[in-house]
C-alpha cells in the first residue's frame, strides 16, 4: 500500500508543481477616473528615482505558493514609478528635465490572496514634489483594496494578479485628487 | 489480481485521468443576439467632427482588470475611430479643445447568483441557465465644453463546457471573434444612442 500512497504522491506533485509559477505584474494600465482628473489639471512634470523603504517587499510577492514580481526592472518601487508616467502620459504631462519633479519611496507594499473569500493588497508611498530642487509637496499616501477571492488557487492568484494594478491605480488616485497635490503643481518657482 | 496491483492500477488510472481531464473539456463561445448589431452607416456623424481622447478601462465585478485592459484597449479605441463620429482619437495631449469619451466595460459572471441570473434571463429571453453566461455592462460618457452625456449598454456572452448542447439558434465562434464582437457592438451602441442625444453636436 506504501507504493500506492507514493505513486498517487508523486502524481500530485507532478500536477501541483505545473500551478507555482513566477509571474510579472503586468503592464500598468491607467484608470478612467485618473485619466480624467489628470485632463483636467493637467500637471506637468519629470518623475525621478523611486525607492523603497526597508523591509518593504520591493520585489516578489507571495500568491499561494506563487509569486508576483516586480515592473519593468524587477522592483515594485520602479512599477510606481511607471505607473505615474502612464498616468500623466495622457495629458502630455511627463516632461524628462522639467523643473517640477517627483521623487517616491514604497513604504507599504502588500498582497493577500490566501483567504477563500476576500484577496487584499495594500501600497503605500511617499510622494516628494520638488521645483528647482525646493520641496513644494511631500506627503505619504497608502491605498487598499480588496476583492472577492476563491478557495480554488487558480482564480485567487489571477484575481490578486488583476487587483494588484488597481490598488496602485487607487494610490495614484489619491495623489492626483489631493488638493495640495494639485496646488503644488500649479504654484511658480517665485510664489 | 493482488490488491497491490489492483491498488496501483487505480492510482495509475486516476493520475492519467488527471492529466488528460483538461484536454477532453472543450469551450464553445456564443454571442447573445438580444442587443442590436448597429451598421456604421447608422452613426451619424455631426457636421463638424470634434477629437475626443478615448479612456479605457475593463473591470470584472466592478474592479479594474488591467491584463483585460491591455488585452482589449486596441479593440475599444478602432471601434471608436471606425465609426467616424470624431475628427481624430488622438489628438495632440494638450489640446483642451477635445472631448473625454470615457468607456468602462465590466464583466459581471451572470451565473454567480440569483440576482445575476435573473439580470442574464431579461437580458437573454431565457437562454441563460443551462450554460455559464458572462454579462457585460458598458457604460459611456462623453464630456465636452462642460457638458456631459452618459448611456449604458448590456451584452452577454454564453459558453458551454463540455458536450453540452448549443444555445437555440446561435452559433459558436473562436473566443477572440466573440470578445471582439461583443466590444465592438457594445460601443457602436452607446455611440449612437449618445448621438441620438445630439452629445456630439459642437457648441
Amino acid at each position: 500500500m506504501k507504493l500506492i500512497f507514493k505513486a498517487l504522491l508523486v502524481s500530485s506533485m507532478g500536477l501541483m508543481a505545473t500551478a507555482c509559477v513566477s509571474t510579472p505584474v503586468p503592464k500598468y494600465q491607467p484608470s478612467v477616473e485618473n485619466s480624467s482628473l489628470i485632463l483636467q489639471a493637467r500637471p506637468v512634470m519629470d518623475v525621478g528615482a523611486f525607492t523603497a523603504s526597508d523591509g518593504v517587499q520591493n520585489r516578489k510577492l507571495s500568491m499561494r505558493g506563487s509569486s508576483l514580481q516586480g515592473g519593468s526592472d524587477g522592483t515594485y518601487a520602479t512599477y510606481l514609478r511607471d505607473a505615474l508616467i502612464a498616468e500623466l502620459q495622457i495629458s502630455g504631462g511627463y516632461i524628462p528635465g522639467h523643473d517640477l519633479r517627483m521623487d517616491g519611496q514604497l513604504v507599504r507594499n502588500a498582497l493577500n490572496v490566501a483567504g477563500v473569500k476576500t484577496g487584499s493588497a495594500e501600497v503605500g508611498a511617499r510622494f516628494v514634489l520638488r521645483r528647482k530642487g525646493q520641496i513644494v509637496y511631500d506627503k505619504t499616501l497608502q491605498s487598499r483594496h480588496e476583492w472577492k477571492s476563491s478557495f480554488i488557487g487558480a482564480i485567487a492568484i489571477q484575481a490578486g494578479i488583476d487587483n494588484y494594478g488597481t490598488t496602485v491605480q487607487k494610490l495614484i488616485g489619491q495623489l492626483l485628487a489631493d488638493p495640495e497635490f494639485i496646488a503644488a503643481t500649479k504654484t511658480t518657482a517665485s510664489e | 489480481m493482488t490488491a497491490f496491483f489492483r491498488g496501483l492500477r487505480i492510482a495509475g488510472l486516476m493520475a492519467a485521468a488527471c492529466l488528460t481531464l483538461s484536454g477532453c473539456l472543450s469551450m464553445k463561445f456564443y454571442v447573445d443576439p438580444a442587443l442590436p448589431l448597429v451598421s456604421k452607416g447608422e452613426l451619424l456623424p455631426p457636421p463638424s467632427p470634434q477629437p475626443a481622447h478615448v479612456l479605457f478601462e475593463f473591470r470584472t465585478k466592478g474592479n479594474a482588470n488591467t491584463s483585460a485592459t491591455s488585452e482589449l484597449k486596441g479593440q475599444a479605441i478602432a471601434a471608436v475611430a471606425e465609426s467616424g463620429l470624431f475628427s481624430s482619437i488622438a489628438p495632440a495631449a494638450d489640446d483642451r479643445t477635445a472631448g473625454q469619451l470615457k468607456i468602462t466595460i465590466d464583466n459581471v459572471v451572470i451565473t454567480d447568483n440569483a440576482a445575476a441570473k435573473g439580470f442574464g434571463t431579461g437580458l437573454t429571453f431565457g437562454l441563460a441557465g443551462s450554460q455559464v453566461t458572462d454579462g457585460y455592462v458598458c457604460n459611456v460618457e462623453y464630456v465636452h465644453g462642460g457638458k456631459t452625456t452618459s448611456t449604458t449598454v448590456k451584452h452577454a456572452l454564453h459558453t458551454t463546457i463540455g458536450n453540452h448542447s448549443a444555445p437555440m439558434g446561435l452559433t459558436a465562434m473562436p473566443a477572440r471573434d466573440a470578445l471582439n464582437q461583443i466590444v465592438q457592438q457594445m460601443i457602436w451602441n452607446a455611440l449612437k444612442d449618445l448621438n441620438k442625444q445630439n452629445a456630439f453636436a459642437k457648441e
